[in-house]
């Protein structure tokens, strides 16, 4: 039901998550379960916005309790966004933590050796 | 001498030797007695002595006649004789039998006269006796001979019979139920049985009895030594006159003789010619009748005991050339339906369901179809309880290895036929079938399932081309609806939707297109081509290149479709083919339009209801009898308008008059008037067209121009803010809004939106939201109006985050909840 918004793949041995489309109230739940259904167990996760079309608060909201959970459980994880585009926008609107933040796919994997 | 000159009778003739009265009545060539009236000899001649043995002094005095009587004709001398003589005083010609002295009898013939005194009174009587022995053997011959011929006529008489009831008898059961009831009337006989033999089993089997309490009822070989089986081998009439000649030569006849109190056995054999042409004359069965005493029979019966055999035998020649051909016209008929029922199915999984549902319990009680089509193949099964998998799949195979069918052999653990399915020197697969054992037709029912096979084969294949058909047809539609819509364009948009018919039904011939002639002149249409398949796809490809060939600034709609016209003609394609086609002039705000055969398209302008556009009208391409003079018609198309092309499938309904349909169809447009344009066409083949429709849809809409104010009313459904994105992205970029100032409205609407829905909403999923956008040359402004109930939970997290967002990204932010909610924001479209 997800999949044209969210797909897996693995990157080295890190979990990539790449979202597409674009991410609202509508659809963010069912992404979630999606994401959190995949990435229980991994210790690396990889989370790849950069074609995200819209995200709203709702997109926001999913992405900021992965990233909890993932660094609760001493997992390690990474956004890939932009420099500009939707996505970007509004994770700058919200003030999101910028130290999970990177532009580029190969410098995240980068950081998460 | 008389007249004639003959001796004179009148006078005695003087004989010429000397005739002694004493000896005339002595050795007269009949017996003399005399006897007083009560029956006392006194006087008897020599010639009745010499015939009865007695010496004349045993009798003179002694003895009366009626004491030399046997005891009937003692008592027939007291009823008749006697009584007789005293009335008439004379008797003649009666029979009685005279004990002679030796005891033996002598068959006479008696007269006798009473002679009378002056007084009248009885004084003697004067018998004479003749000897009747060699009368009374002819007359007993005669009687004889006549029983004879009665016995033989009741014999004919239940032949006949016999002959008409087996000619009635259309069925070996009733053959046999005919023949089995002949030799009691026939011969009298005590009981009868018959046996069949079954050439397929080599068995002979006890098929009906007039007494199934004697004989040995067990099916036995055709080798046996069991006299039925040998009768039945040597085809020769055996009558076994005594239970000594029975353990002489059939000791196993010998127990059931005795227990049923029979003598005779008569084993007859069921043949088709007479016994004693051996040529060709085949045993079909034996009668065996049998009789209480011993019982002999005359030759005048064992000819008709013969002759029933062949009658018999003849008529269960028949009845089993009868039997066989009804079970092949069953088989026929079976076929025939088959073949007819798999063709009102044209898809391949419904078709090898319905031969599975077909073969149980028609033919088999158990039946498996596996076909190698596509992966993982077609598995269909009926009946149970299913045979072993393992022994299944090894026959399976063999048979399609070989390309042949495998029976099984008696005692086969299997016991299922598989036949291969073939078809274009293809195996298809198998259809595997467990039948109930039948005794007789092995190798017409053989042939019967090989006809089957080819049948079924025959008809999957064609369903497995239809369905690779059907996919082709899907494909080559699918991909020419699938090109790209011109897009990007502030001063329209487009929206397109396709339904294929209901399940099961071939692809249809609907279709649509849309394509800028100029930058300033789009063109739309919506066809539909006549029939359906790979054909219909073809041909309405064709049209559609045609279409963008022949559309060129100085043509127009007119001159285009007689260009098709004339396209038609030349490819032999596309003949009856509607087409509603359309040019719209983006920078004149003008439509002209025309329809041939088609649908009107129907029109919603920025004010008032929407109208269907009824002008421009002439026949279908290519058409013969209608008017093919092909006109067009122009209409002002002011900014906001909204056009909808449409195929018939789309409204008509058999149960709904057409005006109904364009009524309904007209009514629903309106509606959506302020709907976003993403997912209308969809929207409105959902509510017209019915679940089960057995044509194909096809809607194009278009609307036109950049709205100075976009208004919009949408449900509280999350779903909705996406689509409500798509036409306020589409309008802002219409307005030449940059991308800068454009995504924060866009997320700040957004917000506003989902705020509405999670909170003002939350308890009504039927409430509406009213979204309102206006562009200046400096700002964008955009107001969101719910009527719900929202409550004072500012500590929401969830909310906080969404309001924070839409103050982040707009200049100004108002909140008006004079009536209902509505959030009011701006954003300048200067950079910040």
């Amino acid at each position: 039901m997800t999949d044209q918004w969210v797909s897996f793949s693995k990157v080295g041995d890190a979990e990539l998550v790449s979202l597409t489309g674009e991410i609202d109230l509508a659809n963010s739940g069912e992404i979630g379960k999606a994401i959190v259904g995949r990435i229980k167990e991994s210790g690396k996760v990889l989370i790849d916005l950069t074609t995200v079309s819209f995200l709203d608060s709702a997109g926001v909201r999913l992405l900021d309790a992965l990233v909890g959970d993932l660094l609760g459980h001493g997992a390690r994880t990474r956004l890939v966004v932009g420099e500009r585009g939707a996505a970007r926008m509004t994770l700058t609107l919200c003030a999101f933590r910028e130290d999970v933040l990177t532009t580029d796919l190969e410098r995240a994997a980068a950081d998460l050796k | 001498m008389s007249d004639s000159g003959g001796p004179d009778v009148t006078q005695e003739l003087r004989l010429p030797w000397d005739d002694d009265p004493d000896d005339l009545y002595e050795h007269a060539p009949c017996g003399y007695l005399t006897t007083l009236p009560d029956g006392t000899i006194v006087k008897v001649n020599q010639t009745f002595l010499a015939w009865t043995g007695y010496t004349r002094a045993e009798l003179v005095g002694h003895r009366r006649f009626r004491d030399l009587l046997s005891s009937g004709g003692q008592i027939f001398h007291e009823t008749h004789y006697a009584p007789l003589l005293r009335m008439q005083d004379e008797v003649r010609e009666l029979a009685f039998d005279v004990v002679c002295a030796d005891r033996s009898t002598l068959a006479t013939l008696v007269n006798s006269v009473l002679a009378r005194g002056p007084a009248n009174e009885p004084r003697a009587i004067r018998t004479t006796v003749f000897n009747a022995t060699d009368r009374r053997k002819y007359e007993k011959e005669l009687l004889y001979a006549r029983k004879q011929a009665e016995a033989a006529e009741r014999r004919v008489k239940v032949l006949q019979g016999i002959v008409a009831d087996l000619a009635a008898a259309p069925t070996e059961a009733e053959v046999a139920e005919a023949v089995v009831r002949a030799p009691e009337p026939a011969f009298d006989a005590a009981s009868s049985s018959i046996y069949l033999i079954d050439e397929e089993r080599d068995l002979i089997v006890a098929v009906a009895s007039t007494d199934p309490t004697t004989g040995n009822w067990d099916d036995m070989p055709r080798s046996s030594k069991r006299a039925v089986a040998r009768v039945a081998e040597r085809g020769d009439l055996h009558v076994v006159g005594s239970i000594g000649e029975a353990r002489q030569h059939f000791p196993d006849l010998v127990d059931s003789m005795r227990k049923s109190g029979r003598n005779t056995v008569v084993l007859l054999p069921l043949t088709t010619g007479p016994t004693d042409e051996q040529a060709g004359t085949e045993t079909l069965g034996v009668l065996a009748f049998s009789f209480t005493g011993e019982r002999k029979l005359s030759d005048g019966e064992l000819r008709v005991v013969r002759l029933l055999g062949q009658q018999a035998g003849q008529a269960l020649d028949r009845a089993r050339l009868y039997d066989d051909a009804r079970l092949r016209e069953e088989r026929a008929t079976f076929l025939a339906e088959t073949t007819r029922e798999l063709d009102e199915l044209h898809r391949l999984m419904p078709r090898a369901r319905r031969l599975v549902d077909r073969v149980v319990p028609q033919i088999a009680d158990w039946a498996q179809l596996r076909l190698a089509v596509g992966t993982p193949g077609i598995l269909e099964d009926a009946g149970a309880p299913p045979p072993a998998a393992d022994l299944l799949a090894e026959t399976e195979q063999r048979a399609t290895g070989a390309c042949v069918p495998v029976f099984p052999a008696p005692g086969d653990p299997l016991g299922c036929v598989v036949l291969p399915l073939t078809a274009r020197g293809r195996v298809l697969g198998t259809l595997s079938l467990r039948m109930v054992p039948d005794r007789r037709g092995v190798e017409a029912e053989r042939a019967f399932l090989i006809d089957l096979a080819d049948r079924a084969g025959l008809a999957l294949e064609n369903a497995r081309l239809y369905e690779q058909e059907r996919q082709i047809a899907r494909t080559l539609q699918r991909s020419l609806l699938a090109g790209e819509l011109p897009h990007g364009d502030p001063r329209f948009a487009l929206e397109a939707h396709y339904q294929a018919a209901g399940r099961d039904l071939e692809v249809g011939g609907d279709w649509f297109d849309a394509f800028l002639i100029t930058k300033d002149r789009l063109a739309v249409v919506v066809g539909d081509v006549v029939g359906r398949g790979i054909e219909a796809a073809t041909s309405m490809g064709q049209l559609r290149s045609a279409i963008r060939a022949l559309a060129g600034e100085p043509v127009g709609p007119a001159k285009l479709i007689e260009g098709l016209d004339r396209f038609v003609e030349r490819v032999h394609n596309g003949h009856m083919a509607t087409v509603a086609y359309a040019e719209i002039d983006l920078v004149a705000g003008e439509l002209t339009y025309t329809c041939a055969g088609h649908m009107p398209p129907l029109l919603q302008p920025p004010v008032g209801p929407p109208e269907f556009l009824l002008r421009g009208r002439s026949a279908p391409l290519g058409s013969k009898a209608g008017d093919t003079r092909r006109t067009e018609q122009r209409v002002r198309l002011p900014a906001g308008s909204r056009l909808l092309l449409f195929t018939d499938g789309l409204i008509e309904r058999r149960n709904r008059p057409l005006d109904k349909g364009f009524e309904v169809l007209s009514r629903e447009f309106a509606r959506r008037r302020d709907a976003p344009m993403q997912g209308l066409t969809g929207g409105l083949a959902d509510m017209l067209v019915s679940r089960d429709h057995t044509d194909d849809v096809c809607l194009l809409c278009v609307s036109l121009g950049t709205e100075e104010r976009l208004e919009r009313s949408l449900g509280a459904d999350r779903a909705h803010i996406a689509l409500l994105r798509a036409d306020l992205r589409a309008w802002l970029v219409g307005h030449g809004v940059e991308p800068d100032c454009r995504d924060p409205v866009l997320l700040a609407c957004s917000e506003a939106v989902a705020n509405a829905i999670e909170h003002g909403y939350r308890d009504n999923p039927f409430g509406t939201i009213d979204v309102v956008a206006t562009v200046t040359t400096d700002a964008v402004e955009v107001r969101v109006t719910d009527h719900g109930v929202w409550r004072g939970a500012v500590a929401d997290v969830a909310r906080g985050r969404g309001l924070q967002l839409i103050r982040e990204s707009m200049d100004q932010v108002m909140f008006d909840r004079s009536d209902g909610t509505t959030v009011i924001m701006r954003r300048s479209r200067e950079g910040r």
